[in-house]
Parts: C-alpha cells; structure tokens; sequence
C-alpha cells in the first residue's frame, strides 16, 4: 500500500502543498525579476525606465529573499514535524489561519511594492502607494504604511506557525514522556526559537517607529536605530532560510545517497549552535556604518568567524553521510566513491551541486566577514555574487531538488519528467557559475550593487583582469540560463500537478542514523537552557551599541521626516538643472 | 557523547581556522592599522548640517604639515563637492554626511568606502602616496536617480597642489585719458606661506606681480591700468594665480562725451 505523506496526513498535506505553491509563485516573478535587473544594469536590454528598475529590485529582494524561502519553510517544518513525531498538528484550523496570515501579509506588501509602475499609484489611508525602498527598508527611505503592515502580518504568520510546532511536540511529548525529541523537530525547535529572538528587532523597528512615522503619528526616525534593528534581524535571517536546507542536507541527503545520517548528535550541536551564534552578529552588516564603535564591530567579527563552526561541521557530516552511502551502494576506492553516488536522481544532484556551491559561498563569505578586508568589497557586487551562492543556489537550489520529491509526496502525483528536472537543476548549476562568478570579480573594481545604470560619466572601471565588458556578458548569459531553468522547473511542477494520482509514490521517511540520539547528552535538548544563553549572548553583544546609538541620536532621532525620493521619469532635464546648481 | 576520530580531527582543525582567521583580522587591525569607520565623527542634525563647524564650507582644507581635511556632503544625487583634489603624500580625514537619506562615499577600487547615514558623520583618515584618478560613486539606494551620484577625487603631485584663491574686482568702464585699477586679492588656503606671481593680461600686454601670502591669509594686488595705453574700445583682460583664472572686459570710453554712458563693455568680473 502506499504510504506518502498525503496518505499519513491529508489534511497538513494540503497545508504544505498551498506554502508551496505560493513559494513557487514568488519565485516565478521574482526569477523574471532577476532576468530584468541583469539585463538592465549590464546595458544589454533596457526595456524600462531606470526609475523603474527599483521597483523591480525591491520586487525581487522581497519574493525571492522573504516571500519564496519562507513559504517554502514552513511547507518543510510542517513536514518534518509531522512526519518525525507521527502525528498531525493539534488543530489543523490553526494551521491554516497562520498560513492565510502570511498570504495576506505578502499580498499588501505586494501591492505596494507593484504600485511603483504606475503613474500615479492610488492614495490609500491619506498617502500614495510607495515602496520603492528595497527589501532593507531603511528609514529615512519611507514606504506606505501598508508596506509595514504587510511585513508584520506575514511576520506573525510565522510566529503562529512557530507556535503551532511548539504546541504539536507538546502533544506528543505528553504521550511520549521520555523520549529523545526526534531530531527533524529538534531542527525545526532550535530554527524557531532563534527567529523568534531575531524578529523581535524588526517588530520593534517597523511597529515602534516605522509604522507610526509612516503613519505621521511620530514625525521623525533615529535612522541608524531602525538600520540597526534590521540588521539584527537581517544576519539571522539568512540562517533562517538555510536551515530549512541544511534540515535537507541532514535528513534527506543521506537517504537519497543510500545510506544514513554519520551523526544525530553532532547534529544537535550543530543546530544548538545557530541557536546561539545567530543573532548577536548582526553588526557585521554594518562594519561601515559611522556611529557604531570599532569595539562592537570587533564582537560582531569575532562571533561571526565562531558561526562557521556548524557549517564546517555540517560540511564533514554530509561529506561522510554521502561517503557512506555511496559505499554502501559499492562504491571503492579514495575518491572513487564519488562515483557510485545517484547522479541521476535530480534529488540528490540538485541537493549537492547545492552543497558544492555553497563552499564556494563560505570563502567569500569569510572574506565579507573579515572586517577589515570588507572596505573592499562592502555594497558592491561582490556580495551580491555572494548570496547567489547561499540563498540563490544553496537554498534555492536544494528547495527546488527537494520540491522534486516533495511534491509527489504532497500530492500523490509522479513528477511529470525527472530527466527534465536533471538538467533543470544542472543549468541552474551552469547558470550560477557564470552569473555569480562574474559579480564576484565585479565587485573586486568596485561595481556598486543596487545600481540600474553603473556606468558612470567622469572616470571608467579598471578591472585587474579581464573586462567590464566581459563580465557584463558572463552576467547576463548566467541569468539567461537561470531563467531557462526556472522555467524548466515551474514548467515540471505544472505538468505534475496535471498528472493522475500514482500508485508508485515512495513512502515518506527520512534517513536513519549511524549514531543515534542515544549517543547525545540529554542537555542537547535542553531548549530552555539553550534559548536563556541565546539570549544573553544578544544582551552583551546588542545592549551597548544599541544604547549610544539611541543616546547620541534620540530615540526618535533629530527631525527626520520620510523621504519618497522620486520625481516621476519625465524629469531628467530638470534633475540636470538641479544636479547643476548644487554642484 | 560518541564522538568519531574523523569528527575529532575536523572539529579541531575548524578551530584553528576560526581563531586564525580572527588572529588575521585582529593583526590587520593593529599591526598595518586598518581602523574601521566608527563613532568618532559623532552625531548631527541633517537640518542644521551647516551650524557643525566641519561642514560650514565643504571642499578641502588644509589643517598644517601633510594633514588635509575635507568636508563632503553626500545628498540626493550628488557630492558636494564632487570634484575633490587632494596633494600626494598627505594624510587626508573625511567627514562625509547627508541632510536627507542614506548615501554612501566610495571611492572606487580603494579602502576609501563608508556608509553616509542622516543623522551621522563619517570619519576617515586615508594616506594618499602616490598620485591618481579615482571616481566616487554611491553604493546605497537612495531613490530614483541613485545610479547617477557620482564624483572625482584626484590626488595631484605634491608641487602641483595649492589652494590658493583669486577674486578680481575691476571697473567696467574707464574714460580714455584716466587710469583705473584691476584688483586682485588672492588668499592662500594653505597653513604655511605662499609665494606666487599675480598675472594680468589686457591689450595684448602682460604684468606679473609678485606676492607672498601669510598662511591662511589673503593679500590683494593692484594693477595699474592706464586707459590711454590701452585706446577706446573694449579689453578683454584675465587675471591668473596659480592656476586661478578670472578674467573681463575693460571698455575704454571717449572721456569727451562721456554722458552718452551706455557702453557695453560692463562686464563685471565673472
Ligand atoms: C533567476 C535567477 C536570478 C537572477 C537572474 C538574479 C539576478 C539578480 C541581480 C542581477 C541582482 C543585482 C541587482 C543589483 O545589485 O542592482 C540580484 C539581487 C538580488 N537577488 Fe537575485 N537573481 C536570481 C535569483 C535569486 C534568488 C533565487 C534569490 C533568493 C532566493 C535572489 C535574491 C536576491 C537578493 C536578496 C538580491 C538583492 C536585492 C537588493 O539589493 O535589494 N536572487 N539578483
Ligand atoms: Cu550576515
Ligand atoms: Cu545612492
């Protein structure tokens, strides 16, 4: 008999399926989005006006960094939690009102964001429409306050669904009192606690001071107070996407390489680490931003390199769960193993050329981290190569591999072709190389990122190798081939979604262990202890720098009012008159 | 807890790396002393910019020895100033903020490259050795027309460099048989003396004079200009000092009937 997920769980099935989908949604615009903004800013099409290109970048950032990875998330935690405790959520009528929260939050956000290519955007609660502010948001950059509204539902959606893990593993520790918690919920536990940590600063920075400023309920913003409560936020996010796929990488990956899992303890600390290390490091986005001492900074640093721990971790136990695997499947020899791996399974390639390329993303990411060495490199393309590389390939990727497994196990569908999905997840692969290749060394001269047009008028980039020229076309080839492949992919999720349901959809399982949670101390899952570290650690490393900016600029900051830095595309000339007399 | 050999190694081996890497970074610090743009700039009000000291006047100024300061307001989309000039060999502290959102200052392909956030000033201390072309440009958003903030900094040889000012006052008009003056009052901008040559060119004619400006003082020069050297008719004259340039005309009226008044050689110095 079949037993997939949909048949274990109908009703959360549908659940995941509906995040899926509006993951995939997000993804779509956004990766068209992506093509656009490649094109545009390389000059070798320009179809909009580059007033517009903003909007389309603040499109882009939002659907594919928040939008797509976070719905895709909470389709996996459902999973996990559900199919590791064996049993559904308590109330399946809450789980779907966190999931139309999140809907509805993306939806205003959405509109305010698209209303920026309109002419005259329709007025709403008193004000235009606006929110060409990027995914940063920084004040005093302002958007419409339904722009803020927006964010927070979508915000509390996740807190809700958060809650809804917490309260399933509850249950079932009622019935299950002394047992390890299974190690997918123990992930799925330590990711929601270090976002409930982490989101706290945005709350505090939309709800206390952007929303009300939006809002004229207060006339002015301490911008480096929100900026910096972003960036709280904003660095433990990025783990926040990529748990989700290391959960893969834990649980999925060595199953689909024919073996099991080298360690669930190791694993523990692992995600006991990001716990942790996650949030009091947000400062590193922040190495050059004046009135933040060297002193934080250095924190920031320091706790940032303590951060590559479970990932060089995570590194040697998915090498060796594959490495055990592959010899388990016969496969010899030093290197040899490599060979007997499942190549073909879309699945398990998506998921290591994922891996792969998320190495590469930890060198340069250890060059971003190092603080000093960040001068060179700091808003330029260079970093936007680099979070190609994590959230674009390493998440994105491996969503999209997982998506090829996942989704017959939601639907009971088979996927409509895996040899497509092959060579989807290769072009991505393909696709990235050059593209991300190419921004990296961009950003070695100095090409800004967030710019439509960067070609200046009074001096030329001066690359040490290569040219401008040629890493312009390496860009835009790349996001020619990553759209190819998106199409691909959505393509494959539509036909499948036509099929007839089959009768030969493996079963849902995840992958065993060689060393099981018997081998890990029982402190591992010791989450209230954990999460009281946490907390101070983000007490010592965010209560000094965050008092003298508030000291040395006002809670609310000296009379700074909301700026909506647009003139409309007609105004060219006179923004040369304008640009004439202040020079 | 169970922990494998292999496991051993590598979380051994991670270490190492991490606390090298830190060990790295902390050297780059104190050891070359990349400092990191920090507090020190301190705070300030995007609306009264113009009260800070730092910020009366943008643009460069000279604090003594081989130490330069310059003053750089980033606002939407333009530096003032935008064309900076710095000497080789000196040792130049920015102080760059924005009266209205977050801009950046980078000057490309170098360490110059900070955040330019309202409400803060930015401080920087920079070593310029050798002389160069840099452009400036913004790396944050900052509306509409971010991509097209931009600026130069060019670092000259040092004997290239002054900053030395020139303002010329000279009548419009003179009557034929009088004589007038051209005066030129130059200011050195500089903390040490200057020595330089004022330079008058009118009617074909060329008349140098010498000058010596105390440091951040101003000496004026006055050319004599004798109208019936010159004959009726209008002069086109330019005044130059190192390298500052202002030039007019001179119209020399018949003295006889000079009621007719409008002559058209009224052009007041540029
Ligand atoms: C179809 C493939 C994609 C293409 C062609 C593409 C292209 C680009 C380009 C050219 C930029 C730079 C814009 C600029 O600096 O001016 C950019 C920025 C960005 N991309 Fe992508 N991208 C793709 C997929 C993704 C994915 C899958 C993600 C995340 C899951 C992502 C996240 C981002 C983010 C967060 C930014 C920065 C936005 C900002 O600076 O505000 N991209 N993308
Ligand atoms: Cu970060
Ligand atoms: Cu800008």
């Amino acid at each position: 008999m079949r037993n997939a997920y949909v048949d274990q769980f109908p009703a959360e099935a549908r659940v995941v399926k509906s995040a899926f989908w509006s993951s995939f949604l997000a993804l779509a615009i956004g990766g068209i989005f992506g093509l656009v903004q490649a094109l545009h800013r390389t000059d070798v099409l320009r179809f909009i006006d580059s007033t517009d290109y903003y909007t389309v970048l603040t499109a882009h950032g939002v659907l594919l960094a928040i939008t797509f990875t976070i719905f895709f998330l909470v389709g996996i935690f459902t999973w996990a939690v559900t199919t590791s405790l064996d049993r559904g959520v308590v109330d399946i009528r809450f789980t779907w009102s966190w999931y139309v929260m999140m809907v509805t939050g993306t939806v205003l956000v959405a509109v305010a964001i698209f209303s920026g290519f309109l002419e005259e955007p329709p007025s709403i609660l008193g004000s235009e429409l606006y929110a060409d502010v990027l995914f940063t948001f920084y004040s005093p950059l302002q958007a419409h306050p339904i722009f803020y509204i927006g964010l927070v539902l979508f915000v509390v959606g996740t807190w809700l669904a958060g809650f809804d893990w917490f309260r399933t593993w509850w249950a079932w520790r009622d019935e299950n009192a002394d047992e390890r918690i299974p190690l997918p919920t123990f992930m799925v536990l330590t990711t929601t606690l270090f976002w409930y940590i982490c989101t706290l600063g945005v709350a505090l920075s939309i709800l206390a001071f952007l929303l009300p400023w939006s809002l004229g309920i207060v006339d002015s913003v301490n911008p480096l107070l929100t900026r910096t409560l972003f960036w709280y936020f904003g660095h433990a996010v990025v783990y926040f996407w990529l748990m989700p796929t290391y959960v893969m990488w834990y649980i999925m990956l060595p199953k689909l390489s024919g073996g099991k899992l080298f360690s669930d303890p190791l694993a523990r600390v692992v995600f006991v680490l990001f716990l942790l290390l996650s949030t009091p490091l947000g400062i590193h986005h922040q190495y050059l931003d004046p009135g933040i001492a060297e002193g934080y900074k250095f924190i920031a640093m320091t706790n940032t390199m303590f951060l590559l721990l479970p990932s060089l971790l995570t590194a040697f136990t998915v090498v060796a769960s594959m490495e055990h695997g592959a010899r388990q499947r016969g496969g010899e020899g030093y290197l040899g193993w490599l060979t007997a791996l499942p190549w073909r399974d879309p699945v398990f390639t998506g998921m290591a050329l994922a891996g792969l390329m998320f190495a590469a993303a930890g060198f340069s990411g250890m060059i971003n981290a190092g603080m000093n060495i960040n001068y060179l490199v700091h808003n330029t393309w260079w970093v936007v190569g680099h979070f190609h590389l994590t959230v674009g390939t390493a998440v994105a990727l491996t969503f999209m591999a997982a998506a090829y497994w996942f989704i017959p196990q939601v639907t009971g569908k088979e996927l409509w072709s895996r040899s497509v999905a092959l060579g989807q997840v290769l072009l991505w692969f393909v696709g990235m190389t050059f593209m991300s290749n190419a921004m990296h060394r961009s950003g070695l001269f100095g090409m800004p990122r967030r710019t439509a047009e960067p070609q200046y008028q009074n001096f030329d980039f001066e690359p040490a190798v290569g040219t401008v020229a040629e890493m312009d076309a390496q860009v835009a080839l790349g996001a020619v081939l990553l759209v190819v492949s998106l199409v691909l992919f959505l393509l494959n999720m539509v036909l499948t979604s036509f099929n007839g349901t089959s009768d030969s959809i493996p079963d849902n399982t995840y992958a065993g262990t060689l060393s099981g949670p018997e081998d890990a101390p029982e402190i591992l899952d010791n989450l209230k202890l954990w999460t009281a570290i946490a907390v101070v650690l983000v007490i010592f490393a965010y209560t000094l720098p965050l008092a003298s900016i508030v000291e040395s600029g006002g809670l609310f900051g000296p009379g700074i009012d909301g700026r909506q830095l647009s003139l409309g595309a007609d105004l060219e000339p006179a923004l040369e008159t304008l640009r004439e007399v202040v020079a | 807890m169970n922990i494998h050999t292999y496991e051993k190694v590598w979380l051994a081996a991670s270490m190492v790396l991490i606390v090298g890497f830190i060990a790295t970074i902390t050297y780059g610090a104190v050891g070359p002393g990349v400092s990191m743009i920090s507090d020190d700039g301190g705070s300030i009000d995007p609306s009264e910019i113009n009260d800070d000291e730092r910020f009366e006047e943008t643009g460069v100024t000279h604090v003594g020895g081989n130490e330069y300061e310059v003053a750089v307001l980033a606002q939407a989309w333009s530096y003032s100033p935008d064309e900076i000039e710095v000497p080789a060999g000196s040792e130049v502290t920015f102080y760059v903020t924005s009266p209205d959102v977050t801009h950046s200052f980078s000057v490309v392909g170098t360490n110059v490259n900070t955040m330019v956030v309202p409400g803060q000033v930015s401080e920087m201390t920079v070593e310029f050795d050798e002389p160069g072309e840099y452009g400036i440009l913004c790396n944050e958003y900052c509306g509409e027309y971010h991509h097209t903030m931009e600026g130069t900094l060019s670092v000259v040889p040092e004997d290239e460099f002054d900053l030395t000012e020139l303002s010329v006052e000279a009548p419009g008009e003179v009557e034929s048989g009088n004589e007038t003056t051209i005066n030129a009052t130059v200011s050195d901008g500089m903390q040490t003396d200057l020595e330089t040559t004022a330079t008058l060119e009118i009617g074909g004619e060329q008349y140098d004079e010498d000058v010596t400006i105390d440091g951040a003082g101003s000496e004026s020069v006055e050319f004599a200009v004798d109208a019936d050297q010159l004959g009726e008719g209008d002069h086109d004259w330019t005044v130059t000092v190192d390298g500052e340039e202002e030039s007019g005309t001179l119209s020399v009226v018949d003295g006889a009937n000079d009621d007719s008044g409008d002559s058209d050689g009224g052009d007041d110095d540029a």
